[in-house]
């Protein structure tokens, strides 16, 4: 009690002294968490990937060296998963932002009850499980499943539909996914247009593909680099959908980190594959926004 | 105009579509999933509260979301106050610090806590499975605070100051009326991140301490799936909808998830 006391008022003559101790004080459980159960995991991670062998009773610290990963590069099977991740992470980046664009730019165009029917479809699935949406497809997809019947009836195919399992379906729902995210970042993007800015334009004559080239893509291209950036890393790591809709037909990085690190208990492998889908998503999202804002000549991005 | 608003409605309908779907298909009488469904009935609808693995999934998610979003508010809250207010060196870098397992893939951040978890003791336990939710869902409250934070009106807490009320009362009377909205969007907005995270409790929670979202996986990657799965999504998604529309009746969706001013 004594040493409490002491402690007490140690802390009411600092933080008197100094206001900044107190704002140190406030800071500390976050920061302590996130390095307690962010960093240091992370180091950990990286540790684990250069064992040579599963640690195990017998052999609790196996040695260590760089040679998985030299493994890794040299596999032509493992090339391919990483190229297979990169290809669905790039498709979905576009899919989602060709499709998000234009509704965001629809949202800022309206108000009422249909902004709000729009804002409830296109947000709705950040609000409900992922799960569930990816359930819905599959239900959809499934062949004898809805989409076949609307197209049989319509008399557009025969016979049972191969959709599940194919690249275009994973792609599909990973992009009905991330959709929300676009939205969300590019809505306020163009809400942040100054409407005199179109007017001025519009008096001076400039037709509608003009003000958009030159005013409207210029100023929202921020939130598209926003957009892109969280889309792709979200989609590059994403392992529901390619397990459930893909059914491990289309290999990413993701599945091969959930197989090892739960099922297989190789965890050395897994995590290489985890340092390697890390340093990727990190690599292309940094040199993806460095050279946009280069391009754009503005140095306020922001991701969301 | 006409070309683009025939555009958005054909995507408006293609994102309830999934969602909507569960549930004709939960309606059906009989044991597998088909559609359209056969025969009429709720009984998949009654099952679910005779499911005692899922009702125990549910509950426990519950519990999760709660704490994860509790102690991410009480955490950040006085955070977002010293990053929002404080004039130091290396502020945005801690800003940025904070938020950062935003941008880390959360499969990489899962694999090393199990990894971690096990050397230190954790690994299979609620309080790990907290932990790990803390993480992914203090980013999101402190954003959604520094918000909050950043809009309060400074002179009101002088004003309250020079007439004479100690920090307690100006706390509670000036500045939590102000801050209302921000916590309640930041409650909201965590307890959703973490009733829905799967990634996580995939890797994290043991053998029968499954969440929610992961008893739903289980069920349809390995076995088990009936048609109390749609049932019970059909669910969410109505919950999903009385969340999205009470949160864009107090404080606006857009600026809230977007998480600036």
């Amino acid at each position: 009690m004594a040493s409490f006391e002491l402690v007490k008022s140690y802390l009411e003559d600092a933080t008197r002294r100094r206001p900044g101790v107190i704002s140190a004080l406030l800071l500390v459980p976050v920061l302590a968490l996130l390095i307690l159960f962010f960093v240091v995991p992370l180091i950990q991670l990286f540790n684990l990937s250069t064992l040579t062998q599963q640690p195990s009773v017998q052999n609790p610290s196996p040695p260590h060296s760089l040679l998985i990963y030299t493994k890794l590069l040299g596999d032509s099977f493992y090339l391919q998963i990483t190229a297979n991740s990169l290809l669905v992470g790039f498709s979905t980046t576009l899919a989602t932002l060709a499709i998000s664009y234009p509704v965001a730019f629809y949202i800022t165009r309206i108000s009422g009850w249909e902004r709000t029917l729009i804002s409830v479809a296109c947000l709705l699935p950040i609000f409900v499980n992922v799960i569930v949406s990816i359930l819905g497809w599959y239900i959809l997809l499934l062949p004898f499943g809805v989409v076949q019947q609307i197209l049989s009836s319509l008399g557009l195919v025969t016979g049972p539909l191969q959709w599940l399992r194919t690249f275009p379906a994973l792609v599909a729902v990973l992009t009905y996914e991330h959709i929300p995210f676009a939205v969300l970042i590019l809505v306020s993007s163009l809400q942040a247009i100054p409407m005199d800015k179109i007017n001025a334009a519009r008096l001076l004559g400039a037709g509608v593909p003009r003000i958009f080239l030159t005013i409207i893509l210029p100023l929202t291209m921020p939130g598209l680099i926003a957009s892109s950036i969280l889309v792709f890393s979200l989609a590059t790591s994403s392992y529901l959908a390619p397990i459930l809709i893909g059914a491990q037909r289309i290999r990413v990085l993701p599945l091969s980190i959930f197989s090892y690190g739960t099922e297989l208990l190789n965890w050395p492998l897994a995590a290489a594959l985890a340092v390697v889908l890390l340093i990727l998503v990190v690599a292309i999202t940094y040199t993806f926004s460095l050279a946009m804002n280069r391009l754009t000549k503005r140095g306020q991005w922001e991701l969301v | 105009m006409i070309g683009l608003r025939i555009f958005v409605y054909v995507i408006v309908a293609l994102m309830l579509l999934p969602l909507l779907i569960t549930f004709p298909v939960a309606l059906t009488s009989v044991s597998r999933i088909s559609f359209p469904p056969v025969g009429m009935s709720e009984r998949w609808f009654v099952a679910i509260l005779s499911d005692h693995a899922l009702i125990a999934s549910i509950v426990r998610s519950f519990w999760l979301a709660i704490a994860a979003a509790i102690v991410a508010i009480i955490v950040a809250l006085p955070c977002a106050f010293v990053i929002q207010r404080g004039k130091f060196r290396g502020r945005h870098f801690l800003e940025t610090w904070i938020t950062g397992p935003r941008m880390i893939p959360q499969i990489v951040l899962a694999l090393a806590l199990l990894a971690y978890f096990e050397t230190i003791g954790l690994a299979e336990t609620f309080i790990g499975l907290v932990i790990a939710h803390l993480v992914i869902t203090i980013p999101f409250a402190f954003r959604t605070l520094l918000v909050s934070v950043a809009t309060m009106d400074k002179r009101l807490e002088w004003s309250s100051d020079v007439l004479g009320a100690t920090p307690t009362q100006t706390f509670l009377r000036v500045m939590a009326p102000q801050l209302k909205t921000g916590l309640i969007a930041a409650f909201i907005f965590t307890f959703i991140l973490s009733f829905n995270n799967v990634t996580l409790a995939l890797f994290l929670s043991g053998f029968g301490q499954r969440t929610l979202p992961v008893e739903m996986f289980q069920r349809m990657n390995v076995a088990g799936m009936t048609p109390v799965i749609p049932a019970i999504s059909f669910v969410l998604a109505l919950v999903g909808i009385v969340m999205f529309i009470i949160l864009d009746r107090t404080v606006g969706v857009y600026r809230f998830l977007a998480g600036r001013e």
